[in-house]
């Protein structure tokens, strides 16, 4: 441990250190603006630190955390998120009686869970930071203890969550068993076992990665959750988590993926892979999780659950570029984490900036006519779900342009018309949000009785009067601009991921 | 350089008509029609030096070298091969001249239809314009896919927001519909692009490079049918038709117009310009099918168009069969059905966008489009009839006016390659006399069934539909005008395709 | 070398005709100026327009043929191009007419006739609404035809073409608040269009296989490339002739004709005279050539032409509706210029479209005097007695009727359709047969029209005729037609009775002037001249025919309604409907068309794509009840999942 793997994890230390000084600082004051400038100075720091410790990567720490510029990148987008689903938060809970110092103090910790779990190169560490991030936002997922279904998730994810780790750890116990290494580079590469016991291993492990990111067959539970949780923690789960989960899942498997090439590509012997399966196992789960998620979506009604079904497909369109594999796919999965990360982020501060206290904006009737009342937020969350739907000049339309290129490249027909034609099953419901809100919009006197006014009642109208604070406001501003910006000039980010990714692995 | 003016001019003016209308919503009406103005002048203009009445040092004459007149290239996502590149031919200027046109019909014939968010209306108008003169002008296939993209979703709005009993529905039909051949082609585009980079080890979307890809037939077919998807739902070829008399009759008069004069053609273009010279082979081999397709759609839409009670419907079934011309005329591969298409994508333009001005105009006056409650009309304005008789006689294709020409020209040039097709579609033209002249009567003719007391076109709708009747005989008598504009290209395509065809 | 003296000049100009393109242009220029202003002219102003138009167009085209008769053009004549109309991959038609003979012949007869018509129409239409509407339907009417036949190439012509069939829509629906007139012009104009596609497409033949549409072209290029009989000269003739029947009412596309009767009786008169019928007899003449290639066809056409003056003449037989009678009259006439047409005497026909072109338009013009007498009534059972109250008209009538049935001394239709009749005979074969039933057709003709003129002229008046009602417009006293609507009846009469010094037969001393001239334009025809025996035993045994229909005629209908036996009646019946064409197009098309709409309202194949949408949203439902919020449930989930990847990696 020496000077230069200081520098190298400082960020890692900077939050543990905020997360603590968070902690210190409710026991002191009950104010809870204290810890929320703690978290995002720490948050700050930590991204600043990154940007330093990319200076001498790559570079291993106590050989269980290796960090290479991609990693790095992905933790300054792992902080980043968390630092604007720390803006949203503070804006949801300001209105709230309890003082909320120990929500800041989890949201860091599970951050800095996150950052480990992408660092990882090794079990321990991976199941360290998983867990890790994992505890910590089973008590933010209920941190409305009021709420019923805010308990509810909590339990929900506590149970399927706890499950999904047993079947990890002894997913790792097998493998370790088998093959005798630890190390998570060697998953997909360690040579074909005599036995199965390697390849099953393997398999639970993937059980436990999939539960992450939500993908079919694990992703029952994310409606649920992302209904129950706090908006901002939606975001949060919805980004962070599996995009930490993305970034091991690029460096452990591309590998065993790189050079599998179309439907037929895939049956081939994928280099020294554990098990041929696996190249099989990724498609079928990318194919079923775009169908699931976005016909689950079409008949939702409420938005948050309607983002719940869609990230699913969406981590079933980064599948694809995984399973392209090579250094154009790691680019398509780099800009599209941004452009998933900007969007989704924008999308649920949307929706904290329409929720109460004690309950989000959950159901479309909520969002009826919107756009006459508070009509930059509309546009704000407008361009936030066209940008879902990867339509031009957003983020996601250069996302999905990358992911289809990728998958194009490894000649994954299939996969790539899969893909369109689910760009344009999820359109429908993406629309019919947007119609929703500008419901009215073009009537006399706007929001007039027949369908401008929410059908929700008295609360939205409440919530509308409810100023937006101006720090959430300019984060969500920024938000947006950065989708924008980003489908229209996509150049700088590309270039700069691209010189994150020369050396691809 | 210049060419950059027709996509940021409708956009710069846009916003500053959203701005300004916020206050006086006046202002949006008169940005919207200054900025179509503007690229009317500009095309007008272009027009001169491309007919070498002026002469403009930076009109390059189009030859072997360059297909383009004028050509704008800027870095934009390098790394991915993709440029700005723009570029201008016969084909393209035509078509620009032709939306700045319809634009100024749009906006002058919602001018007192469209009260409520005026200015967020005119916004729209005025970003679909510029994302059409993107699609007629990029030369970039994924520049072409941003501004084909881009023109969907300011025309949703148009049709969610102003539209009419079922808009909703329509808007988001209108939307799927074309996103599925959008996102098919723009995988095509991808896959495309691919193979030129494994054959040649550099990324592009330039279409220049990407017209020497050597691909496998199969392949080829697959890429082109990828395109084809995209057109032909635009166009609309039967059986991808559906959507238009939903969005056509849902949609507020001006987005009809631009719907019916502009975004159909869009489709046309792309077949033109794209589907065909990048895949000379397929299109050869797929040609017989989009011929049978363009027979089937002339005579089914005619007879949809007949059995219609909304008067909207009917003018959206009836572009079903003219554009159906445009599909037969482009897969017949010959020098005169190639150019009657190009054609009839003008005159169908301009006729069916004025009928839609009308039936708009009609509309407002007596709260209805269905035919059965109309009748005798003609007493109470006259001058409404005569416009409409004219139209119908489009819709007929009388002599006299562009639409026999284009029509004329595509049969002929097709009788040698199919002469089924040809008959089939020519009897199409008895049909289109049938629900044309039922159009006319039903609404026109006959003893009123309800008391209207309505006032004659005022003199904005009449100035409105007179430059549109006008323009129909003149280009009617005169249609070299525009054929000799688009010669050129029509050869290039023609050239490519028998190029392509022996390789 | 000197400078040409000026005046040379224009006289070269002159005899160029390159100005004659102003004898379409004034009817048009009176249809643009009425079109816009019209609803603002008093109705001085629109007549002076109206028939002005047209007034000045005839004085051109009578200027014209003076300057082409007296200096007849290299070639015998001159054609020039207004400008290049379609330029494209090599198929380049231009604006361009044509003067010679029969162009000359023809443009004579539109804007005479036409003029005519028009200075009738000033007062026969001066109650009615619509007045300046009507003068601008008919100066286009006129203009259109005008293109029509001085066009010099197949495409313009077509244009005149497609124009007069929108015309004749406009003017049979003119009074268009009755729907049944409506259904009526649309039905003339959709009837015509499907002859008007065959024509098309027959172009498209023409245009794709000799590379113009020029007729002169043709003619040469036909006639050096195709050899007689060739199939390609048997397609272009047949779809050609397609396009003739259609307009001219033939066989089996007449069926317009009768209904195109709901129009104004000037409009009838102009369509059945001036324009539109003409128009196929024209087209086939001008297109001799391609006809003379195709023998089967022209013998089609003889076959067509000689049924049709059968087929009509029976139905004018048994009409009751003045106007239909008349309506049927023309298309047996018409039947004896296709016969002419059929046997190869293009001038012949011609001549007989010249004559038919007096005596048809004197006709519908007293039919429209006699109907404003008895105050709109167009059943002839309740007419009667007009002779008396309107003696001038009943004069003006007769004669008409005499030339029709072609009795002395009435010269125009006498010597034209005997001309046809000596023609069919001398050119054998088939020609006698057409010869044998044109005499039948002769006698028909005369009973008809003389049941006609008894019915409506003789015995006593049968509907109560409020003639003061409106007498206005049918002259002071309500019986006698005003001057205006007399004048033009009293020129046609002469010219009925003078007409046929054109071509008076030789045995009567006269000789062919007409056709020498038309034949420096249509070929004479390889008919050998009849020798004087044949041509007198012709005359005598039609004229025989024709009288004899005079009498039949009286002892039949004197007493007004016929006193058919019970067993005729319903052959009558049959008749009356004109052999039942409409019943049968009306089940074969018309409603198998209308059924395949109606059944198909809600388009079918957006059911499909309905469909698919219904699918997304089945298994939308069917998936979401896997999300039913239960923890074992998603556990599950987990646990079947695992065992599924499992067994995958195991597995495969």
């Amino acid at each position: 441990m020496n000077a230069q793997d200081f520098v190298g994890i400082l960020p890692l230390v900077i939050l543990a250190a905020a997360s603590l000084l968070v902690l210190f600082a409710a026991a002191f004051t009950r104010k809870l603006l204290a810890s929320f400038v703690i978290s995002l100075a720490g948050l700050a720091a930590a991204i600043v630190c990154a940007g330093i410790a990319a200076a001498q990567a790559p570079f291993t720490v106590a050989g269980i955390l290796s960090f290479d510029r991609f990693v790095l990148f992905g933790i300054v987008l792992i902080l980043g998120g968390t630092f604007f689903a720390a803006i949203s938060s503070w804006a949801a809970l300001r209105g709230r009686s309890e003082e909320g110092g120990d929500y800041f103090f989890l949201f860091l910790l599970s951050a800095l869970g996150a950052c480990i779990l992408a660092a990882s190169s090794a079990f321990a560490s991976f199941f360290l930071g998983l867990e890790l991030m994992s505890v910590s936002l089973y008590a933010l997922i209920g941190w409305r203890r009021e709420s019923g279904i805010g308990t509810e998730a909590a339990i929900k994810y506590l149970v399927i969550a706890g499950a999904s780790s047993a079947f990890l750890l002894f997913g790792m116990a097998l493998f370790y068993a088998e093959t005798g290494t630890m190390d998570l580079a060697r998953l997909a590469t360690a040579a074909p076992g005599q036995s199965v016991l390697a390849p099953v291993g393997l398999g639970m492990i993937l059980v436990g990665i999939g539960f992450k990111l939500a993908v079919v067959p694990f992703h029952l539970w994310t409606p649920d959750i992302y209904d129950g949780a706090p908006a901002p923690v939606t975001g949060f789960i919805a980004t962070v988590s599996k995009g930490a989960m993305v970034v091991v899942l690029a460096r452990a498997f591309a590998p065993a993926l790189v050079g599998t090439g179309g439907v037929n590509g895939l049956v081939r012997e994928s280099a020294g892979a554990v098990s041929a399966a696996f190249p099989w196992v990724f498609a079928m789960i990318a194919g079923l999780s775009m169908f699931a998620g976005n016909i689950l979506a079409l008949r939702e009604s409420n938005v948050k659950r309607v983002l719940a079904y869609s990230s699913i497909a969406h981590l079933g369109y980064i599948l694809v570029a995984f399973l392209a594999g090579g250094t154009e796919a790691l680019r398509a999965i780099a800009f599209y984490l941004v452009a998933y990360f900007a969007t989704t982020l924008g999308a649920f501060a949307a929706i904290a900036e329409l929720s109460t206290p004690e309950a989000d904006a959950g159901s479309i009737e909520e969002y009826r006519g919107l756009a006459a009342r508070r009509p930059w937020l509309t546009a704000a969350l407008t361009a936030m779900l066209l940008s879902l739907a990867g339509l031009p000049l957003t983020a996601g339309f250069v996302g999905k342009f990358l992911i289809l290129r990728a998958g194009a490249g490894a000649e994954l027909w299939i996969l790539a018309v899969i893909l369109a034609v689910n760009g344009t099953i999820s359109i429908f419901y993406y629309l019919k949000i947007v119609s929703a809100m500008f419901r009215g919009f073009a009537e006399h006197g706007s929001g007039s009785a027949s369908e401008g006014a929410p059908a929700g009642g008295g609360r939205t109208v409440a919530s509308a009067a409810l100023r937006a604070p101006f720090l959430a406001a300019a984060a969500l501003a920024a938000l947006t601009l950065a989708v924008v910006a980003l489908g229209v000039f996509p150049s700088p980010l590309l270039s700069f991921i691209g010189s994150l990714t020369t050396s691809g692995f | 350089m210049i060419l950059v003016l027709f996509i940021v001019a409708p956009l710069v003016l846009g916003v500053a008509g959203w701005v300004l209308g916020r206050r006086q919503a006046g202002y949006s009406r008169w940005c919207a029609l200054a900025g179509n103005l503007f690229n009317l002048c500009l095309a007008a203009f272009l027009w001169l030096g491309a007919s070498g009445v002026l002469s403009l040092p930076f009109l390059a004459v189009p030859g072997a070298g360059s297909p383009w007149m004028a050509e704008v290239h800027w870095p934009w996502v390098p790394s991915l091969g993709i440029s700005f590149s723009l570029g201008l031919d016969g084909l393209s200027l035509t078509l620009l001249g032709l939306t700045a046109l319809l634009g100024i019909m749009a906006v002058l014939s919602s001018w007192t239809g469209i009260t409520a968010r005026v200015a967020f209306f005119h916004f729209n108008i005025s970003l679909v314009l510029a994302g059409i003169n993107g699609v007629f002008l990029a030369t970039d296939l994924f520049l072409f896919v941003f501004f084909w993209e881009l023109m969907l979703i300011p025309m949703y709005f148009l049709i969610d927001l102003w539209g009419h009993e079922n808009r909703h529905k329509a808007a988001v039909k209108f939307f799927l519909f074309t996103q599925v051949g959008g996102l098919l082609m723009l995988v095509a585009i991808i896959a495309l692009a691919v193979l030129h980079e494994m054959a040649t080890g550099t990324w592009t979307f330039a279409l220049q490079d990407l017209m020497g890809t050597v691909v496998s037939p199969v392949i080829g077919m697959l890429l082109m049918l990828g395109f084809f998807a995209a057109f032909a739902v635009k166009l609309p070829a039967f059986p991808l038709h559906t959507w238009l008399p939903d969005a056509h009759t849902e949609a507020p008069t001006a987005g009809s117009v631009i719907l019916a004069g502009l975004l159909l053609k869009t489709g046309g273009y792309g077949l033109i310009r794209f589907a065909v010279p990048l895949f000379p082979a397929a299109s050869r081999a797929f040609a017989p099918v989009a011929i049978a397709l363009a027979a089937a759609g002339i005579v089914y839409g005619g007879i949809m168009a007949f059995s219609q009670k909304d008067m909207k419907r009917v003018v959206a079934y009836t572009s079903v069969s003219h554009l159906g011309f445009v599909l037969l005329g482009i897969y017949a591969f010959t020098p005169l059905a190639l150019s009657g298409a190009v054609l009839q994508m003008v005159s169908h333009g301009i006729s069916t966008g004025a009928l839609f001005v009308l039936v708009g105009a009609l509309q407002d006056r007596i709260h209805t489009r269905d035919l059965e409650r109309m009748g005798g009309l003609w007493a109470q304005v006259p001058r409404m009839g005569a416009a409409a008789l004219v139209l119908c006689m489009a819709l007929v294709g009388l002599p006299g006016l562009v639409n026999f020409v284009s029509e004329f020209l595509v049969l002929v040039g097709t009788w040698t390659v199919s002469p089924v097709a040809t008959v089939i579609a020519g009897f199409g033209l008895v049909i289109a006399t049938v629900y044309a002249l039922r159009l006319f009567q039903a609404a026109f003719h006959g003893t009123p069934r309800e008391k209207w007391t309505l006032p004659d076109l005022s003199p904005r709708e009449t100035g409105t539909l007179f430059l549109a009747i006008v323009l129909l005989v003149l280009l009617g008598l005169y249609p070299a005008f525009i054929l000799g504009m688009v010669g050129h290209t029509v050869s290039g395509v023609l050239a490519q395709l028998a190029a392509g065809g022996a390789a | 070398m000197p400078p040409q003296p000026r005046a040379a000049l224009a006289g070269r100009e002159l005899e160029m005709l390159t100005w004659t393109w102003c004898i379409p242009a004034l009817p048009l220029a009176g249809f643009l100026v009425l079109a816009v202003f019209g609803g603002r002219f008093p109705r001085g102003a629109t007549a002076a327009v109206g028939a002005g138009s047209v007034g000045l167009s005839f004085a051109a085209a009578a200027a014209a043929s003076v300057l082409f008769i007296l200096a007849p053009p290299a070639g015998g004549f001159s054609s020039y191009v207004l400008w290049q109309w379609i330029n494209a991959g090599g198929f380049s038609p231009s604006l361009s007419f044509t003067i010679d003979a029969l162009s000359v012949v023809m443009i004579l007869v539109v804007t005479g006739v036409g003029f005519l018509i028009h200075l009738y129409s000033t007062r026969f239409m001066a109650d009615e609404e619509g007045y300046s509407r009507f003068f601008a339907y008919m100066n286009l009417f006129v203009g259109s035809m005008l293109i029509l036949v001085m066009a010099s190439n197949l495409l313009l012509l077509y244009l005149g073409w497609e124009g007069v069939g929108l015309c004749s829509f406009l003017l049979i629906g003119f009074w268009y608040k009755d729907p049944e007139n409506g259904r009526s012009a649309r039905k003339a104009f959709i009837v015509t269009r499907i002859g008007d596609v065959s024509l098309a497409i027959g172009l498209f033949i023409l245009a794709t296989t000799l590379g113009t549409l020029d007729v002169k072209e043709i003619a040469q290029k036909a006639t050096a490339s195709w050899q007689v009989g060739s199939s390609l000269a048997v397609a272009v003739a047949a779809l050609l002739l397609g396009g003739a029947v259609g307009k001219s009412a033939q066989l089996p596309l007449q069926t317009w004709l009768p209904d195109a009767m709901a129009g104004p009786s000037p409009v009838s008169a102009l369509i059945h005279a001036a324009t539109m019928v003409t128009a196929g007899v024209y087209l086939i003449a001008r297109t001799n050539a391609l006809f003379s290639l195709a023998p089967a066809v022209q013998m089609a056409v003889g076959i067509i032409g000689a049924a049709g003056v059968l087929v009509a003449g029976l139905s004018a037989l048994t009409q009751r509706n003045i106007k239909r009678v008349l309506a049927y009259s023309t298309m047996s006439q018409l039947g004896y210029m296709f016969l002419a047409l059929g046997i190869g005497a293009w001038s012949g026909a011609i001549f007989h479209l010249v004559t038919h072109a007096f005596f048809k338009s004197l006709l519908f013009l007293g039919a429209g005097v006699v109907i404003l007498a008895v105050n709109h009534e167009h059943d002839i059972y309740a007419m009667g007695g007009i002779a008396r109250k309107s003696p001038f008209t009943f004069w003006m009538f007769l004669i008409a009727a005499f030339t029709l049935a072609s009795i002395p001394p009435t010269t125009a239709g006498f010597s034209s359709k005997d001309l046809i009749l000596t023609l069919a005979w001398q050119s054998g074969g088939a020609g006698r047969v057409f010869c044998a039933l044109g005499l039948a057709g002769v006698f028909i003709t005369s009973v008809y029209i003389f049941r006609l003129v008894f019915i409506v002229f003789a015995g006593s008046p049968r509907a109560p005729a409020s003639a003061s009602a409106h007498g206005h417009a049918a002259g002071r006293d309500g019986t006698q037609a005003g001057a205006v609507m007399g004048i033009p009846l009293a020129i046609l009469a002469v010219l009925c009775l003078a007409g046929g010094f054109l071509a008076l037969p030789r045995d009567l001393g006269g000789s062919p002037y007409i056709l020498r001239f038309l034949q420096t334009a249509l070929p004479a025809g390889a008919i050998p001249e009849a020798p004087a025996r044949t041509e007198w035993i012709l005359q005598l045994i039609s004229e025989a025919a024709s009288l004899l229909g005079i009498p039949v005629a009286w002892l039949v209908y004197r007493r007004g309604r016929s006193s058919v036996p019970a067993p005729a009646a319903g052959v009558a019946h049959y008749l009356q409907n004109g052999w039942g064409f409409d019943w049968l197009y009306d089940r074969l098309f018309v409603r198998s068309f209308v059924w395949l709409a109606r059944i198909n309202t809600r388009d079918v194949v957006d059911r499909i794509f309905d469909g698919v949408g219904g699918l997304f949203m089945l298994l939308s439902r069917a998936f979401r009840w896997t999300q039913n919020g239960r923890v074992r449930w998603y556990a599950a989930g987990l646990a079947a999942g695992a065992v599924l990847i499992v067994a995958a990696v195991v597995l495969l």
